[in-house]
């Protein structure tokens, strides 16, 4: 059997290995979605080198392995086993998924207005639930990729946050993504749906984290809709063991003058990819994508942007940094397209690494194809070393060289933290990158 | 304390220093003037630890121990502090937190208990205060987007905060206006003290109005060829550079 037989072989297996552990009750109201994702998967390909996408991505680690979505109960756990939460309780409501699955005991939601729901896919009405799994059949990204239709076609579980027109949430949402690997390796794909309706405004802060010993596959998506003027907050914290194979993915959708704002933290794990798509479908819209990303010894942290101007008069910003400090592998690949139509787009493209190892690679690729004539594009990517005279100027001051590379480190992270408005997660992930570098 | 015997360092194969000799004891300031080029910085840099100078022959002892077996920041937490010609730009480092963790690896190597961030806090607008440099700049990354003039305080606030032993001040004066230097000088005169030396490495006479300085000496042609007291700073800005280089060349 050669490689590609046997990669599409373990795309079958993993159907296979858990379609039964399905919780059909949660499950009811998905089936079309399963069918629809099983069969759309028989056409498409299997992720490997060969295809530019997936050009740098060492999948080989994944491909030998076999995950499993775990039916095993996590009542006990508790609050304080996650750590640091972001807000204090009273100041936010919380979810909590535990291996994809909402953990109903460690979520707080009480006191939210009445007409917003936020909750787990599986708590929904059968009928909701096919709603939802309708809009992610017709509108949700990656349809195209096989990662993309298995979180379909096992989909059970997930959040949904649907704000309705001219509604504010009052306090922040933070969800917490916990996956809790025992013996087993897990699989844990949640299926998110955020829908701001129009004028309605929300901030969500993903984080994921990692509780206990073994290797697992998180295979998560969130889709996104902005209706008009509707604006949202979105921090994506990944804070995992070097255990995690993390595929995170983001299908974003704006229509006229809607804003989104969104932060990604990616701290790696084994291997560790970020896909973002945006489609900003109605004219003045806005977004603004930055990143900060990790990679130590033995880690693959990839980032993949793709933005797509599909109307006149839209901003978007996309700016990444990566600090390389260890033998790992990087890979940025941003990808802007702005369609024949979408006149006066102004389009920034931003990516700078610091290198502080020797052998250790980056990929960085920028790419920009712009159909229309009158726009605002740019890009810039940068793979530097740390500045001699910098260090030297902390060294001066008594502060030893390794403290003076992490001050250094940081520094150059905390450029992009800075624009962020909330204070509590830029603390959050500056005292995480002050234990991580 | 300082002590610099027969120095002799190149750069990338250019020779700058041949045979430089320098005694600073405690509470001396010497100035240091001499023509562009002529060495003053790499002096200034060869005595903090900057690397990429070459010490081809010569000794230097700090102390009574030889320099060059310390460390960058060894020689900063010893006492040793260099405020720079052309200070760094550090963007996304806090000035703030610059200084406090600059204080704090200072006194850790001296077996002095950190400052809490209350204490650092009196203590750095406390000396602020003193360089006249505003609170905003506390705030900003160090050094990022300041002027020529706030750069300079900035150094000085540096060295007020890290009480060193022997400070060495190179061109702290070039660029600034009237105003900001007469505050850079009271920064340093603040500091003057019986066991403090100081080396003052500077272009123009005008400084020296300033911070009297007990000693002046010209560097030129890599090595110091003319010492005497303040009066010799007056001839030099009267006379130039010129008659010195020839009567040492005859
Ligand atoms: N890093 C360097 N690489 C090459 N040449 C240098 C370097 N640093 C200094 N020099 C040269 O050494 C000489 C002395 O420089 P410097 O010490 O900066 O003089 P000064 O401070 O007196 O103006 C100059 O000719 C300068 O060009
Ligand atoms: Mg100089």
């Amino acid at each position: 059997m050669n490689n590609l037989q046997q990669q599409s072989r373990w795309f079958e297996n993993l159907l296979e290995a858990n379609s039964d552990s399905l919780n059909l009750r949660a499950a009811d109201g998905l089936s079309g979605i399963h069918v629809q994702a099983q069969q759309a998967l028989s056409d498409l390909p299997v992720p490997d080198r060969r295809q530019e996408s997936w050009r740098y991505s060492d999948l080989g680690k994944l491909y030998r392995q076999m995950f499993r979505i775990s039916g095993e109960a996590f009542d006990a756990l508790q609050e304080t086993d996650i750590d640091q939460w972001i807000y204090p309780k009273q100041d936010s409501y919380r979810l909590v998924m535990v291996n994809g699955q909402l953990a109903a005991h460690l979520s707080h939601v009480s006191g939210l207005d009445k007409r917003i729901t936020l909750d787990g896919i599986s708590q929904l009405s059968a009928t909701e639930r096919q709603g939802v799994a309708a809009y992610l059949q017709q509108h949700g990204g990656f349809a195209d990729d096989t990662f993309g239709q298995i979180n379909r076609a096992l989909m059970q579980d997930g959040f949904y946050l649907r704000v309705p027109q001219n509604t504010v949430v009052d306090k922040p949402i933070e969800v917490v993504f916990v996956n809790l690997s025992h013996d087993e390796q897990l699989l844990s794909q949640p299926a998110s749906l955020i829908i701001l309706e129009p004028g309605a405004r929300a901030q969500v802060v993903e984080r994921y984290l990692s509780l206990g010993s073994s290797e697992y596959f998180f295979n998560g998506m969130t889709d996104i809709l902005l209706r008009e003027h509707a604006e949202l907050r979105h921090q994506r914290i990944q804070q995992e063991s070097s255990q995690a194979y993390h595929l995170s993915r983001v299908g974003l959708r704006q229509q006229a003058a809607s804003i989104y704002q969104g932060l990604t933290i990616a701290s790696g794990g084994a291997w560790s990819r970020n896909d973002i798509q945006v489609h900003l479908d109605g004219p003045h819209a806005e977004c603004d994508l930055q990143g900060v990303y990790t990679v130590g010894d033995g880690q693959y942290n990839d980032i993949h942007l793709d933005v797509a101007h599909n109307a006149a008069d839209c901003r978007s910003q996309e700016n990444f940094r990566g600090v390389v400090h260890g033998r790992g592998k990087a890979v940025f690949d941003g990808r802007i397209l702005v369609a024949k139509d979408a006149q006066k787009t102004d389009a920034q493209l931003s990516n700078k690494n610091l290198l502080l190892v020797e052998d250790a690679e980056v990929n960085t690729k920028p790419q920009l194809e712009i159909y229309a004539d009158d726009v605002k594009c740019s890009h810039g990517t940068t793979v530097g070393k740390v500045n001699p005279d910098q260090l030297f100027y902390l060294r001066a001051r008594g502060i030893d060289e390794q403290q003076a590379y992490r001050m250094l480190c940081l520094g150059f992270a905390d450029q992009v933290l800075a624009s962020i408005e909330d204070q509590a997660v830029r603390q959050h992930v500056h005292a995480m990158f002050n234990r991580l570098l | 304390m300082l002590s610099i015997k027969d120095l002799h360092v190149s750069v990338e194969d250019k020779t700058i220093l041949q045979g430089l000799n320098l005694e600073v004891k405690g509470g001396e300031v010497h100035a240091i003037m001499g023509p562009n080029g002529s060495g003053k910085s790499t002096l200034a840099h060869i005595l903090s630890g900057r690397e990429g100078y070459q010490v081809d022959q010569g000794e230097v002892l700090y102390q009574g121990h030889d320099l060059f077996d310390l460390e960058i920041e060894e020689r900063a937490q010893q006492g040793i502090f260099l405020a720079m010609q052309y200070p760094v730009e550090l963007p996304g480092v806090n000035n703030l937190s610059f200084l406090r963790e600059s204080l704090n690896s200072i006194r850790r190597a001296r077996g002095e208990a950190e400052l809490d961030a209350a204490a650092f806090m009196r203590l750095a607008r406390e000396k602020a205060a003193l360089v006249e440099l505003p609170d905003k700049l506390l705030k900003r990354d160090v050094n990022s987007g300041f002027s020529g003039g706030e750069k300079k305080r900035n150094e000085i606030l540096q060295m007020a905060l890290l009480e060193p032993q022997l400070a060495i001040l190179d061109e702290t004066d070039s660029g600034l206006d009237i105003d900001a230097l007469r505050v850079v000088a009271n920064g340093v005169n603040a500091l003057r003290s019986p066991e403090r030396g100081m080396i003052v490495v500077t272009h123009y006479q005008r400084l020296l109005d300033y911070i009297e300085p007990d000693y002046v000496h010209v560097l030129a042609q890599g090595r110091i060829v003319r010492s005497g007291d303040k009066t010799l700073a007056y001839e030099l800005e009267e006379k130039g550079y010129g008659w010195i280089l020839q009567e040492h060349a005859a």
